[in-house]
């Protein structure tokens, strides 16, 4: 590494940076096809212990909660801890994992999310399961509450799955009492902490009056019908042309999780999941929100 | 140049690699949490020609796409430009003090998001508001944050020396 303290550009320096510059929008331009490649081919080999450690941290963190859990039953000292607002909340989502596993009855995997600090991160980030464990593209990725996204594209140990707040997401949906069917797409954000989906393509002759529980529909074979999308909220602005469009708070937001479940194994058709989920009725009304 | 600066700087900028895939996913909210790569980053574009720092953050930048592949080559292109800019801005003002360095840790921060936003085109208007005025400046805080208490613990290792032997500037 040279070491210097009073230099400024040189020739070769501007150089290195055109050149690397060039290559970054090189990088920009390449196409889906040779992208994905690239990038799993990055994962496989220099980046492969650094996700490796970020792994195992984020099991021992899980094997760690999961620890304090047995203390916290048997030791009353450690109640205490237990009550703390974030490993009360850690422990419920294992729980509720843990239930929904139940539920489903398998064809599926559990898996890490490998946040990173990128303003993109929500849109689109690495879960810890990949070919390897079962994992194939356009697998559903899902939470106790409801839909989080899609598989993109499958590593040897490692997934890229597009949330929904992606532009390029698309789900076909439901009502639950099946009155209406639309699309959800993403909306963008009400807020710092509030991203919304939106339900397109509803029929001009129908309302949908906020708290209606939004599912998918099972349609285009993608996502079992049955997973929780969110709630109603309201019309979004003025009706255009034949169809409504309707905001829909989502289930989940992907930066409030840490685990979630990856469906492996289609469903039969006409399956539905609708039970393995803890409705947005049954957690009460819709709040914002967090991150 | 010190003998034992070939490999005071590594030592320090794998501690922060090593800190960024294990202890940042709980220091809270991702978009909040410091960003131990680029604070590595930038404390090597200090220090380092400005060709050698866009180089660094170009190949930072690529491995950052691989994980978070939404916008591949953003992340390239970001870390580029502000591993240079950092770089050169460095040797332009030169100031060897904490505040200065805190305020350039900030900087890069805000400014590498600023363009990772731009360059990708995936968050619509009132989404990359929210994060270039809110959550962008609380991580370019804690990253700037973190960066000083870095400097201030390793202010023997990354002082530089005049010849000498004597130690330049103040702090850090």
């Amino acid at each position: 590494m040279a070491i210097g303290t009073d230099r400024y550009a040189s020739r070769g320096d501007t150089l290195l940076f055109l050149a690397c510059v060039v290559l970054s929008l090189a990088a920009l331009s390449l196409p889906p096809q040779w992208r994905e490649p690239l990038a799993n081919g990055l994962q496989q080999s220099v980046l492969a212990p650094f996700i490796f450690l970020q792994r195992q941290t984020e099991l021992l963190t899980a094997a760690r909660t999961r620890y304090d859990n047995v203390v916290a039953q048997r030791d009353s000292s450690s109640l205490a801890a237990a009550f703390l607002p974030e490993l009360r909340n850690e422990n419920n989502r294992l729980r509720a994992l843990l239930g929904l596993s139940a539920r489903l009855g398998g064809g599926y995997v559990a898996a890490e999310i490998l946040h990173q600090p990128e303003p993109t991160n929500p849109l689109s980030f690495l879960v810890s399961a990949g070919r390897r464990e079962g994992v194939r593209p356009l697998s559903a990725v899902v939470s106790p509450e409801g839909l989080v996204g899609l598989v993109a594209s499958v590593g040897e140990h490692a997934s890229v799955v597009l949330s929904w707040a992606h532009p390029e997401f698309r789900a076909s949906a439901i009502a639950q009492d099946g009155s209406v069917v639309g699309i959800a797409a993403p909306h963008g954000a009400e807020g710092p902490g509030v991203w919304l989906l939106e339900l397109q393509g509803v029929l001009y002759r129908q309302q949908v009056p906020p708290g209606t529980v939004i599912i998918t529909s099972g349609l285009g074979g993608v996502f079992p019908r049955g997973i929780p999308i969110g709630v109603v909220v309201g019309p979004a602005g003025e009706e255009k042309g034949w169809g409504r469009t309707y905001l829909v708070r989502p289930a989940i937001h992907p930066a409030e999780l840490s685990h979630v479940m990856i469906l492996t194994t289609p469903r039969p058709a006409g399956a539905d999941l609708r039970n393995a989920f803890t409705t947005p009725q049954d957690r009460g009304a819709p709040s914002e929100v967090p991150q | 140049m010190r003998r034992t600066d070939r490999y005071r700087y590594p030592i320090i900028l794998t501690v922060l690699v090593v800190l960024h895939f294990t202890v940042r996913s709980h220091l809270g909210d991702d978009r909040v949490a410091p960003d131990f790569l680029l604070l590595a980053l930038l404390i090597y574009t200090i220090r380092a020609e400005p060709g050698k720092s866009a180089a660094a953050g170009f190949i930072i930048g690529l491995l950052r796409d691989a994980m978070t592949p939404v916008s591949f080559g953003a992340g390239a292109l970001a870390h580029t430009l502000v591993g240079f800019s950092s770089s050169w801005a460095k040797a332009v003002f030169f100031a060897e003090h904490v505040f200065v360095k805190g305020c350039l840790f900030f900087a890069g921060t805000w400014l590498r998001n600023l363009i990772v936003l731009l360059v990708s085109g995936k968050l619509q208007s009132s989404q990359v508001a929210w994060e270039l005025l809110v959550w962008s400046p609380l991580q370019g805080l804690t990253t700037a944050l973190v960066g000083i208490v870095v400097l201030w613990f390793f202010r023997g290792w990354l002082s530089p020396r005049r010849p000498g032997g004597a130690t330049l500037g103040v702090s850090a």
